[in-house]
């Protein structure tokens, strides 16, 4: 899988795209927008090396992303603290947590592993929600204006975009750096044939549960970016069931298992969002869910490697994905 | 000796599938595993390859006891396996699926698809290279399972129906690909029910019938074995060959 010249020009093409978006969309709609893609690319991404390389579909990453978007918010309101002191706190605790949940779980196959993830999400959403120490139903809220800097409390969206964007490169450099690795080709192996992986010695659930580390990892800096972003934090916008279906079906419908996959399903799916939220408003919150649904028919149906599967089907040879060893 | 399985049994509830089965495999063999179906032949198979755990009795290879070691372990230690159904990794290309097996011994990028290619030549795969697994036939999925196993630099290699399904000029260039990797220094276990193979590859056999070995020895002397003919042809086959 060494990628070629043409790889590299494809990239180089993307990282300017990416780079002017917000210069050329200037107003605060397309730079929130574009912040919003970012930030929904780099948690896909984090559970595609997991979901989507591995094929080990957790449908309860949230517990990862809300850990990471509660300890910045929390040690802010305890202590006065700058949120940035809270990610790798809640990177720790998310590895901790993805180390208890894949031991156990990844024992089981199939639905079986997804269903227990989602468990275990649900379980943490009510816990929350029910614990005082981190705000219970109401949430945490952090700095209402910077201190400085280290509090990473910006006015406009352009420092959180360029920040964001940096995340993002880092996590496909490394989502890269797997896929060129033993470990990126025993996740693959894995995904298609544990017993045939088993057999030419592949370590399945050690990689699995390094796989759900680095994923866990990951996700939780996405937690921690939205709730610095954000200002607040509560258990449905951290640790909600919608939050990690939205990972799987941006990485589903861009490609899972693919290094931009889940850049191009952000990139698609972002912006539909919000012109659903724009044209029908509050009274249509539950459209999310019937519009999330029909996108896992029609993926399930008619295109399970998503729309880069779909690509290299349909375009000409000259502009498929470069593969080629 | 290299393979020495001592009253090996495995039982799924009350069902025996396997009772008591012993083998000892010397470096350098070729040894073949014949039966009728349902004879407990896979099942055997899978205890000697760490896919099933026996119920009863002992495995050892090369002087450890790897009775209850995982299949990963089985790998490590040397001991490599096809499968009866090819269980290629479809959404890779031959290249790397050869890859996934040569990582097992040379963890670095580089050397393992050096020894994936070395491997791809000798199994007749190296065209095929960078094409999807799943875009070989039944006769290329089966090198390819081959060629992983080999590229884990296996002692022993136990072949299940690898060479099930080809035409006889496949069959030829199969027996041929075998015995190249017997010259290696490869001992192998293999299931056929091909006899063709059996005969042309191996010097001794065993042959199963429901979870026993009923008969074991040189396979021309084995095919004359009434034992093994009433396995097959069962009971009634004097009386219709009329020699009742």
């Amino acid at each position: 899988m060494t990628k070629t010249p043409a790889f590299r020009s494809k990239i180089l093409v993307l990282s300017v795209c990416l780079l002017i978006f917000p210069l050329v969309f200037s107003d605060a709609f397309y730079r929130d927008i574009g912040v919003t893609v970012i930030l929904a690319a780099i948690s896909a991404s984090a559970w595609n090396i997991v979901g989507g390389y591995a094929g080990q579909v957790s449908v309860g990453h949230s517990m990862f992303y809300g850990i990471g978007a509660y300890t910045p918010l929390l040690f802010y309101q305890l202590w006065g603290w700058s949120p940035m002191v809270g990610i790798p706190i809640g990177i720790i605790l998310s590895i901790v947590l993805a180390i208890i949940v894949g031991t156990p779980t990844f024992r089981l196959t199939g639905h079986y592993f997804s269903m227990a993830t989602i468990a275990v999400a649900e379980l943490i959403r009510i816990f929350t929600g029910t614990w005082d120490f981190v705000g219970a139903a109401i949430g945490l809220q952090g700095p209402a204006t910077a201190r400085g800097w280290w509090d990473l409390t910006f006015r406009g969206e352009l420092p959180y975009y360029y920040i964001f964007l940096g995340v993002l490169a880092v996590l496909l450099y490394v989502t890269y750096a797997v896929e060129q690795r033993k470990f990126g080709y025993y996740l693959r192996a894995i995904k298609t044939g544990e017993r045939a992986a088993r057999s030419l010695g592949v370590p399945v659930r050690q990689t699995k549960i390094k796989a759900l580390m680095l994923s866990a990892a990951f996700t939780s800096i996405a937690g921690s970016l939205y709730s610095i972003k954000t200002g607040f934090i509560d258990p449905e916008s951290g640790f909600g069931i919608l939050v990690s279906v939205q990972m799987v079906i941006i990485a589903a419908l861009g490609g899972a298992g693919t290094l931009f996959g889940p850049l191009l399903g952000a990139i698609i799916l972002v912006p539909l969002q919000t012109a659903t939220n724009t044209w029908f408003g509050g009274g249509g919150s539950g459209l999310t869910y019937i519009f999330y649904g029909g996108i896992i028919v029609l993926i399930a149906r008619f295109e399970p490697g998503g729309l880069f599967e779909l690509w290299d089907r349909i375009a000409p040879a000259r502009w498929r994905r470069s593969h080629a060893a | 000796m290299l393979l020495e399985a001592q009253a090996v049994s495995k039982a799924f509830g009350n069902f025996r599938a396997v009772s008591d089965a012993d083998i000892s495999v010397d470096t350098g063999e070729i040894i073949g595993l014949i039966g009728p179906n349902g004879a407990g032949k896979s099942t055997f198979f899978n205890c000697l390859a760490g896919d099933a755990t026996p119920t009863g009795g002992r495995i050892i290879f090369a002087d450890q006891d790897v009775t209850n070691a995982s299949p990963e372990a089985h790998a490590r230690l040397g001991i490599g396996r096809t499968f009866q159904v090819p269980a290629t990794f479809e959404d890779m290309s031959v290249l790397d699926n050869v890859m996934v097996g040569a990582f097992l011994r040379h963890p670095h990028r580089n050397d393992a698809r050096e020894h994936a290619l070395r491997t791809l030549e000798l199994t007749g795969l190296k065209a095929q290279a960078h094409q999807g697994a799943r875009s070989l036939g039944t006769p290329g999925r089966k090198r390819l399972e081959i060629a992983r196993v080999l590229a884990t630099d296996p002692r022993l290699m136990l072949l299940d129906e690898a060479l099930a399904g080809l035409t006889p000029t496949e069959l030829q260039d199969a027996i041929k690909l075998v015995r190249r990797i017997h010259e290696m220094g490869v001992t192998l276990v293999i299931v056929e029910h091909i006899m063709e193979v059996i005969m042309t590859l191996t010097r001794r056999v065993l042959v199963f019938n429901q979870g026993h070995v009923i008969a074991s020895g040189k396979p021309e002397d084995v095919v004359k074995d009434e034992t093994v003919i009433t396995a097959y042809l069962g009971h009634g086959h004097r009386r219709r060959r009329g020699d009742a």
